[in-house]
């Protein structure tokens, strides 16, 4: 299909670089990818993908916005209060690009439905807020072996990797299991700085575009810290673990486990009640 | 101790850092394991240290991810650790 002369002006600075070009900006338009989370880092990953022309964007949150929201998660401004985030993220992405069409999952991702809803994308981004969705985003990616992009982010801090079933290690290569509840803080409880979700949500998106114009190294087998107080990046080497429960040689995780209910039978203060971060 | 001492660095990130106070520690104990230690480690610092590293059984939290200079440890059991070793201590973030 032929770009429309806006197409071509639109996406001008793509189109320039020798690594998109015109057949890259058309794949990115062809492409299709799933945010799990309308916060903090989907906030920044959502806005540069659909200003990418990032063609179907799915946006998957159950969550309405709320007043402790703003302060970071630019998808959403002071009029949307109250509103559904998956319905305010399709509004603010596709008034940034009409080229875009948002997918809004008004529902709250669980063992029974994950699978369903990753199958009609190529990406996927993990941005949620809290332990079980992660688990259960990195299981479902591992099973239907889906392209993942990780971070996780709290009080100054921010971890990103980006996952290729067997190609690289997944997130249960690094953290077995999910802390015990009340071991690490969340959020809500730790706070955390606005513009650590911006610049890591933005490593996010940089890794979704490269993955689907296949350029570049993508974070796979290194896990970037970031530290905004001491405005450091380190980068640690990752490896896939041959006793990984997931992607391991025995899998002991072969169907996809109600997170929720598992977190929070260990106890009180379950890391599953919090409020989107 | 001495500045000849065999040291090795434990370095901290996210909650453990927070609930220590630094970003890292030196340890006089190169030739150990990497259980060895950390045991050392919780044994000078306490129950508050302690409980972010390993359960009540004494086994290491599953949800602990320790790095070797930067890199994978094998198996951190069996592993010994030599003078100038950093030892990396990372917790999962739950924000996003
Ligand atoms: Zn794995």
């Amino acid at each position: 299909m032929e770009f429309t002369e806006e197409q071509i002006e639109r996406y001008s600075r793509h189109i320039i670089l020798p690594e998109v070009g015109g057949k890259g900006q058309r794949r990115l338009l062809d492409a299709k990818v799933l945010i799990v989370g309308a916060g903090g880092l989907g906030s920044p990953t959502g806005l540069y993908l659909a200003a990418a022309g990032v063609g179907t964007i799915g946006v998957a949150d159950s969550d309405a916005v709320e007043m402790s929201n703003l302060q970071r998660q630019l998808l959403h401004s002071t009029p949307d209060l109250g509103r559904q985030k998956c319905l305010s993220a399709k509004e603010t992405m596709e008034a940034i690009n009409p080229d875009v069409s948002v997918v809004p999952h008004d529902v709250r991702l669980t063992s029974a439905n994950i699978l369903d809803i990753i199958a009609g994308y190529d990406v996927v981004v993990d941005g949620s807020d809290n332990f079980p969705t992660r688990y259960l985003v990195n299981d479902a990616c591992v099973m239907a072996r889906k392209p993942l992009s990780h971070a996780g982010i709290l009080r100054f801090e921010g971890q990103v990797t980006t996952i290729i079933p067997g190609e690289g290690p997944c997130y249960r290569c690094l953290y077995p299991d999910p802390p015990p509840p009340g071991l690490v803080p969340s959020c809500q409880e730790a706070g955390i700085l606005g513009a650590v979700a911006g610049v890591v949500g933005t490593i996010q998106a940089g890794e979704v575009l490269k993955l689907i114009l296949g350029i570049g190294d993508t974070l796979v087998g290194r896990l970037l810290l970031y530290n905004a107080l001491e405005v450091t990046f380190r980068e640690m080497r990752i490896a896939r673990h041959s006793d990984c429960p997931v992607c391991g040689d025995h899998p002991t995780v072969t169907a996809l486990i109600d997170y929720e209910e598992f977190c929070s039978l260990r106890g009180s203060g379950s890391v599953s009640e919090e409020v989107t971060s | 101790m001495s500045v000849d001492a065999p040291l090795v660095t434990l370095r901290f990130f996210g909650a453990l850092r927070d609930t220590i106070g630094q970003k890292e520690v030196c340890l006089p104990c190169a030739g150990g394991t990497v259980k060895e230690i950390l045991l050392r480690f919780v044994e000078e610092h306490g129950d508050a240290v302690r409980h972010f590293i390993f359960d009540e059984q004494g086994n290491q939290w599953r949800s602990l991810l320790l790095l070797l200079n930067d890199e994978p440890i094998e198996d951190n059991q069996e592993t010994h650790v030599k003078a100038g070793d950093v030892i990396s201590l990372l917790l999962p973030l739950a924000g996003g």
